[in-house]
């Protein structure tokens, strides 16, 4: 049998049965099960804390204030009521989160929130809904004339944008935000788990017997093609998983932050399109190609398992920068620090996938960037093959800048 | 046939092989010998391709040794390592399947070697549960399973107990019989007398002495001259052989270092005459004393 595909397979049955990849599989679903459910779950207990009022006061202003508020608000009852509720007051109203009394002085709205707690009281939106009735006391003109006036209807239309409205735009980035994640999260785990492979072959001795018996290149390809498989593997998981537990649906209900991020899986059906999933998959590889292979060739440097954390450290700064640069990416795609980066390798992967999922980028530029990463593969492979095939023989004090540029030239 | 000719490696400002040649025979078993860092382990990585020489050649019946062929050798390194989690019947397997095999080929090698080395009763078990001596067992079937042409064996006898190294030593000779040529180095030289058909002495990087026992035994320029008693008047005799130095007493014997060229009966004569003589042993050097005196250890 080739000894590639030995290896491919060997390591597939090794590392799938790992407790680190069971684990990394379980937390996973545990934690994207836990974003989309936990806002549901919690939601009633959320609604009851911050959304729900008891409106007190004259009725003539509780009627017409309730008619004002309930776009924002939800009225469990109007009552006379004015002095100071008590907290039982309170959760006999439904667990209402305060009692926001309404009254008139000087032809003015006065208000007086009563809140179960400080941080609801939210004045810019109390004082936005209650305007039209508060000008109404001081211009005698109608409640609801004056709120249809304040009514400017606003249009928004994007510039060199390929999304269609604010809801497309703003769906598309909460879903390019969590692929991003995901793109993080999977090329570093996995490619650390290459690193922690090559490290213990090499520190446990076997490496010497596993040279000695196949080409160095196709163990490190073996490892790394399995490493890719499992990424996969574990990847389709949690997206699976993330699709059948947000039951699909294609948009936030209600329009609130906890809302939309439950949505963003059953969203990225509706809003995601085939080149965001062609960028995803291409990025992903080459970006988890160009790490995994630098990891395993740092990794055969260590003569002990405790030095890779100083080993990996210079690794992940750039991965970690990429991520922040990409994240600004999402929301200036075509600064320059981000359209420069994205033509840079072990970065690109980051920035170049942000740009695409949330803006029109240039295909040449997606071209150049793939052809750029393409060649980075290659070279990195040849160089990683190199100190890997080296390194992996090499015990004792950890070679100097000059060694390893000599192995990089012979 | 495997030829080595004229190898040389280095490591930044270290040579760790200067020039060693050295022909085996197929089906030979050849003992590769030399001190501490006289560059054993380096030739034989060269050979198994782990590393690459500087300079020289190396070929296996007559063609360059390339990574094919190198799939039908097998190697038994000094530092032995396992995978710990994986189980002994899987680890021969996969090592029988790195150097080629295939099923049901692969699990009938695996579990022959099981047998062969008494591991039936960890055969599920993961490797790192065995004891070392078990876990070597299981090395040698993962460096053999596949019955390699040629198997390079790095100090296999060293942290052996008795019971291990004659199981080994028996596995080796079997492995022998069969065909398959052997490389060994080795420390423990009364194994190696044993086993090893053919020797080659290294020091330094360079070859200072190789050949079967016998063609080293006639190299050598003296023999050890064993006379009993150890009396005074057989001292005054054997002192007065030119170039003849005292090595020391022996359960009432006298050993002498003397000349090969030395007339032996000359001086048997001799010593009759001076006393009563009750032993007079010429003995051949062993591979021990070759080998003290190839190294200048």
């Amino acid at each position: 049998m080739n000894a590639f595909i030995t290896v491919l397979s060997a390591e597939i049955m090794r590392r799938i049965r790992s407790r680190p990849f069971l684990l990394g599989v379980a937390l996973g679903i545990f934690a994207i099960a836990l974003m989309i459910k936990a806002p549901a779950l919690l939601g009633g207990a959320l609604t009851h804390a911050s959304d729900a009022i008891v409106l007190g006061g004259p009725p003539a202003l509780t009627s017409r204030g309730a008619e004002l508020l309930k776009k924002d608000f939800e009225i469990e009852a109007t009552t006379t009521k004015t002095d100071a509720p008590t907290m039982q007051y309170l959760d006999s109203h439904n667990k209402a989160g305060a009692l926001v009394v309404l009254g008139a002085a000087n032809r003015r709205l006065t208000v007086t929130v009563y809140a179960r707690n400080l941080s609801f009281v939210n004045r810019k939106t109390l004082k936005t809904d209650l305007m039209p009735l508060n000008l109404a006391m001081s211009t005698s003109a109608s409640v609801a004339a004056i709120d249809s006036s304040m009514n400017i209807p606003i249009v928004v239309q994007g510039v060199d944008t390929k999304f269609t409205s604010e809801q497309a735009s703003d769906a598309a980035q909460a879903i390019a935000y969590t692929l991003l994640f995901f793109l993080y999260i999977s090329i570093l785990i996995n490619s650390q788990l290459v690193m922690t492979s090559v490290a213990e072959e090499k520190t446990s001795r076997i490496a010497e017997l596993l040279i000695a018996s196949v080409n160095p290149t196709s163990l490190l390809a073996g490892k790394i093609a399995a490493a890719a498989v499992l990424a996969v593997i574990q990847m389709a998981s949690w997206l699976v998983v993330g699709y059948f537990l947000s039951g699909g649906t294609s948009a936030p209900a209600h329009g609130s932050d906890v809302q939309s991020a439950s949505a963003g899986f059953g969203a990225i059906t509706a809003n995601i399109s085939q080149l965001d999933i062609f960028a995803f998959i291409a990025y992903f590889v080459l970006g988890f190609l160009q790490l995994s292979t630098l990891f395993a060739a740092f990794a055969s440097m260590i003569n002990r398992t405790e030095d890779l954390g100083s080993v990996q450290m210079p690794l992940v700064m750039p991965v970690v920068a990429a991520l922040f640069i990409a994240i600004y990416a999402l929301g200036f795609p075509n600064s320059p620090l981000v359209v420069a980066t994205s033509f840079i390798p072990i970065i690109s992967p980051f920035t170049m996938f942000a740009r695409i999922a949330v803006s029109v980028v240039p295909l040449w530029q997606i071209a150049v960037s793939l052809l750029i990463n393409i060649a980075a593969v290659y070279f990195i492979a040849i160089a990683a093959g190199k100190i890997y095939r080296v390194g992996m023989m090499l015990y004792g004090r950890p070679p100097k800048l000059s060694q390893m540029w000599a192995t990089l030239r012979g | 046939m495997l030829s080595v000719e004229h190898v040389r490696k280095s490591f930044g400002n270290l040579t760790a092989v200067r020039d060693i040649s050295f022909k085996i025979e197929r089906g030979a078993t050849f003992g590769l010998l030399g001190p501490n860092g006289a560059g054993k382990t380096t030739t034989m990585r060269m050979i198994l391709g782990i590393l690459t020489p500087d300079a020289g050649s190396m070929t296996w019946d007559g063609a360059r040794i390339d990574g094919k062929m190198r799939r039908r050798f097998g190697y038994l390194p000094e530092e032995r390592g396992l995978y710990g989690k994986m189980k002994v019947r899987e680890q021969i397997a996969y090592f029988g399947r790195l150097h080629g095999l295939v099923e049901p080929e692969v699990s009938k090698r695996a579990d022959y070697w099981i047998e062969h080395l008494r591991l039936g009763d960890y055969a599920s078990r993961p490797t790192g549960e065995l004891s070392k001596g078990n876990q070597q067992k299981v090395q040698v079937a993962c460096s053999a399973v596949h019955e390699p042409e040629l198997l390079v064996l790095d100090e296999p006898f060293s942290g052996l107990d008795p019971v291990n190294a004659d199981m080994l030593l028996g596995t080796l000779k079997d492995l022998r019989s069969r065909g398959t040529t052997l490389v060994l180095s080795s420390h423990q030289m009364w194994q190696l007398e044993d086993l090893c058909t053919e020797f080659t002495i290294i020091s330094n990087g360079e070859n200072r002495a190789s050949g079967t026992l016998a063609q080293l035994r006639a190299e050598c320029p003296t023999r050890v001259l064993r006379v009993e008693p150890a009396s005074g008047a057989v001292r005054g005799v054997l002192d007065r052989v030119p170039g003849a130095r005292a090595m020391g007493n022996e359960n009432g014997a006298v050993d002498y270092e003397v000349a090969v060229a030395t007339p032996l009966p000359e001086i048997l004569r001799e010593l009759v005459a001076a006393d009563a003589i009750t032993r007079f042993e010429s003995i051949e050097p062993s591979l021990h004393d070759i080998y003290i005196r190839a190294t200048g250890a």
